[in-house]
């Protein structure tokens, strides 16, 4: 092939092709860093629950008046929510799963105070807890109804409250007890002086939809028995498949007069709350995924243009060769060797020029560093993409006619 | 003259319409995209109290123990926390050496209006020292804050914000009157002007949240055992069963900020609080080297990094993306004048200098840099206007305040428009230099002969 004629063509001319080299570079470079944040965000972002998300709905109450009585408003609430037709069951819950909001407490193997700790979110809940969030227990069984505690008079009284049995996940499980014999284990709770012995294992419960070095939080959970304390409360109600609209119809007409001492502030979904409290996820992704497909948009713009450019001027240089005896085969193969050529020399720049950023975003943004084959893909996505923006400028040069050599302009 | 260059411009516009149309876009979709990162970017960097540069400064100590947990994970685990114990705080506070001294913490009541038809509601608020307002020239609609004795009795008073103010009492003064803050009455002393300073200095760990609903003095922390927001036990060895544990443990929960008059006060209190921890040391608490920080608003706001990576992330992004756009035009423009060298030359054959050959492509190219940079503008404004769609719908519990949040932040004013309009007459400039001094360069003849 000609392919020493090329280079030397291009150089002669080499403005327009450095420039789309360079494009090729950048397009390369956010391309692959962008491709694989938003791959490690939207990881997280559908990471299955755990939870029977669409089937659970949360009311939060609130006692204002100096007359409420939260233990007995909370008992006959619970009474009222898990008689209704249709709930497969209602527990308190002193945090929401799938929101950023609730506390964590360090937890270990040993009394000791310098034992290696564990961090865990703690999610305080009543009798058929485990039930209304829907987990699977991947081992023993959920708490007894019999351990739960009495509200205490505020959340850190709460914090050193605890019952003599809890159901642990079983990222915190395997965290704690590395040898993975946890169930019937003691679980040491640090900062308040207490323990539990752990009855049951959950599957898997996310908590909150994090992202970065932090994300084992996500799901390392401990659930104690117990009711949260006032005056706020949290009833997550879990509803058999395809009631819940019906559920939550009469607990908003009927719910607020059971009890005037307190008032309910909200009721909504669990799907929507939990939607919600990762609309910064989807949002960033779509910010850096518009950049990263504008990117690529606009080189895509710029190797038709040059192209485009190239066909017209060498219009008469195209019809000699065809008049010589150059097929039309030969025409599209030159333009897409030659637009191969620029692309390549781009792609080899930008591989250095994206793992160069990749050690800096994974040092900003906190991200394990860049695997090497995000950089094979975007190589040849790019490739695709040229080929692609020089087909019509191509195909435009191999229709002109050999009868153009004999006129002139 | 440049009447002459801009009609030579149109009719080059109107010559080659798909490749003008092209350029402007490509200039629009990177000075858009760069605005809209940038604009983000202002907003989070914004400092919100600037004429009080070199007078408030914020405190952090370092009551760590040796082995705290997870601090392994933190981008910065040198940096000392955020916020202050209540035991260190208070005996910060004796110090005579500040002229006005704020200690407090962000706690949540629920409010009930008293009047038929109003559901009571959540409202968040802050419990603190009376210094608080004159430190951080909170304007005042209407009364004022308290003295430092409301905060010793601690006085049942509260000042409440304006937003409140008009949920609760239709805008009207309501000095005198009270409010029901979880089955606890406050008279109403003051009432907070439009403030909502961002980002939210004074408390970096809400640094985008709303202003307060209501104020109350410190002693009620106390006494109504008021929950913080945000709670982190420090040390192995801290126990916490009860809200007084909570004030004598390591726990930090609370903001430290000193106004301090003059350069030489600056170092005499931080002698002193260094001397304090030193003293500490000695009862087996700040097991640590010694690693407190007194640091005015702008070191305060980069050492809690308000700004944060994502948002340095999406501007670098964006300008790679301009940087191709610009790139882009270039190259364009290059082929476009190349194109259509003949009629350059022609001109240069029949008189034109090379200076005006040059003159009338870089006008051509300003152009198309300035309304790529006006539709930019649109697109910039199009973009923010979904970002605040996308990110902040607000649900049912959400206070309205969380899209005036979202509105100040993702706002575009004049500033910023100024900025586009620069940035893209730089762009056109950058991308048209090359191809016009290219142009002007070529010997007419080369183009004549065909």
């Amino acid at each position: 092939m000609e392919i020493r004629h090329m280079l030397s063509a291009l150089w002669r001319n080499r403005t327009g092709p450095i420039l789309i080299a360079v494009q090729i570079a950048i397009a390369l470079t956010v391309l692959v860093n962008v491709a694989y944040v938003v791959e490690q965000r939207l990881e997280t972002y559908t990471r299955p629950t755990g939870l029977d998300i669409d089937n659970i709905f949360w009311i939060s109450t609130n006692g204002f008046r100096s007359d409420y009585n939260h233990a007995a408003a909370v008992e006959a609430d619970l009474q009222w929510l898990n008689s209704i037709p249709g709930v497969i069951a209602a527990a308190d819950t002193i945090s929401i799963p799938q929101t950023y909001s609730g506390y964590g407490l360090p937890f270990s193997a040993s009394p000791d105070e310098r034992a290696p700790r564990e961090g865990a979110r703690v999610m305080v809940m009543t009798a058929r807890g485990i039930e209304t969030l829907g987990v699977e227990l991947a081992s023993g069984r959920t708490f007894s109804p019999d351990a739960v505690t009495p509200p205490q008079a505020d959340g850190i009284g709460q914090l050193g409250k605890w019952a003599p049995e809890v159901v642990v996940s079983q990222a915190l499980a395997d965290a704690v007890f590395p040898k993975k014999d946890a169930l019937g284990k003691t679980l040491y709770v640090g900062l308040v002086n207490q323990s539990a012995k752990i009855v049951g294992i959950i599957k898997n419960l996310q908590v909150a939809p994090v992202v970065g070095p932090f994300s084992k939080f996500a799901s390392q959970v401990v659930i104690v028995p117990g009711v949260p304390p006032g005056p706020n409360a949290s009833y997550m109600v879990r509803t058999q498949p395809g009631r819940q609209a019906e559920v939550m119809a009469k607990v908003d007409k009927e719910m607020a007069d059971r009890e005037p001492s307190r008032y309910i502030a909200f009721t909504q979904t669990l799907a929507k709350t939990s939607s919600d409290t990762k609309g910064w996820i989807r949002s960033s992704s779509i910010i850096l995924g518009a950049v990263a497909i504008l990117v690529l948009a606009v080189t895509a713009i710029g190797i038709f243009g040059l192209a485009a450019f190239n066909v017209a001027t060498r219009t008469r240089q195209i019809g000699t060769r065809r008049a010589v005896g150059a097929r039309k085969f030969h025409i599209l193969r030159y333009f897409f060797v030659e637009n191969w050529l620029v692309t390549t020399s781009g792609v080899a720049i930008g591989c250095v020029a994206a793992l160069a950023l990749g050690v800096q975003m994974s040092r900003m943004i906190q991200l394990p560093r860049l695997p090497l084959y995000y950089l094979a893909g975007g190589t040849l996505f790019v490739w695709l993409l040229g080929l692609a923006a020089v087909w019509i400028p191509a195909r435009r040069a191999a229709a002109i006619s050999p009868a153009v050599a004999t006129r002139t302009v | 003259m440049l009447l002459h260059d801009l009609r030579l411009a149109l009719r080059s516009f109107k010559r080659t319409p798909i490749l003008t149309v092209l350029m402007v876009t490509a200039i629009a979709a990177g000075i858009g995209a760069a605005m809209i990162t940038i604009t983000l970017y202002h907003a989070r960097a914004g400092h919100p109290i600037w004429w009080k540069e070199d007078k408030l400064f914020a405190v952090a100590l370092d009551n760590r123990g040796s082995d705290h947990k997870g601090e392994e994970l933190q981008k910065h685990p040198e940096y000392p926390p955020n916020t202050l114990s209540y035991r260190d705080a208070k005996a910060l506070y004796a110090s005579r050496i500040p002229t006005h001294a704020v200690r407090m913490y962000q706690t949540y009541r629920t409010l009930d209006p008293g009047r038929a038809g109003i559901k009571p509601f959540g409202v968040q608020g802050r419990v603190m020292t009376a210094d608080f307002f004159t430190m951080f020239d909170v304007p005042m609609k209407y009364g004022t804050g308290w003295n430092r004795a409301a905060d010793e009795a601690p006085e049942p008073v509260v000042v409440i914000g304006k937003r409140l103010n008009e949920k609760l009492f239709d805008g009207a003064n309501s000095v005198g009157k009270s409010v029901t803050l979880s089955a606890k009455q406050f008279r109403v002393i003051g009432v907070v002007d439009s403030w909502m300073p961002t980002p939210k200095f004074y408390d970096v760990n809400a640094a985008f949240g709303i202003a307060e609903d209501f104020y109350l003095p410190f002693g009620w922390a106390e006494a109504l055992q008021l929950p913080p927001a945000g709670v982190g036990c420090v040390t192995p060895d801290a126990k916490v069963n009860s809200f007084v544990d909570l004030l004598t443990a390591d726990c930090n929960m609370l903001q430290y900020w000193v106004e301090l008059p003059t350069r030489e006060s600056v170092d005499r209190f931080r002698q002193f609080v260094d001397n304090y921890t030193v003293d500490e040391k000695r009862h087996g608490r700040f097991v640590r080297a010694p690693n407190n920080r007194v640091l005015n608003v702008t070191d305060w706001l980069a050492l809690n990094d308000v700004i944060g990576d994502e948002s340095r992330v999406q501007v670098g992004l964006a300008a790679m993306f301009l940087g191709v756009c610009i790139l882009n035009t270039l190259g364009l423009m290059l082929a476009k004048f190349l194109g259509a060298a003949h009629v350059t030359g022609l001109r240069r054959a029949l008189g034109a200098s090379r200076k005006h050959i040059i003159r009338q492509h870089l006008t051509e190219v300003v152009v198309v840099g300035l309304v790529g940079g006006m539709v930019g503008i649109v697109f910039a404004w199009l973009g923010l206007w979904a970002i605040r769609v996308l990110t902040f719908i607000p649900g049912p519990n959400d206070s309205p305040d969380r899209l005036v949040m979202a509105q100040s932040l993702s706002h575009m004013d004049l500033r910023m428009l100024g900025l586009a309009l620069l940035i893209s007459m730089v762009t056109g400039i950058v991308a048209g230099l090359y191809p016009a001094w290219r142009i002007g360069r070529a010997a007419p003849a080369t183009f004549l002969k065909t």
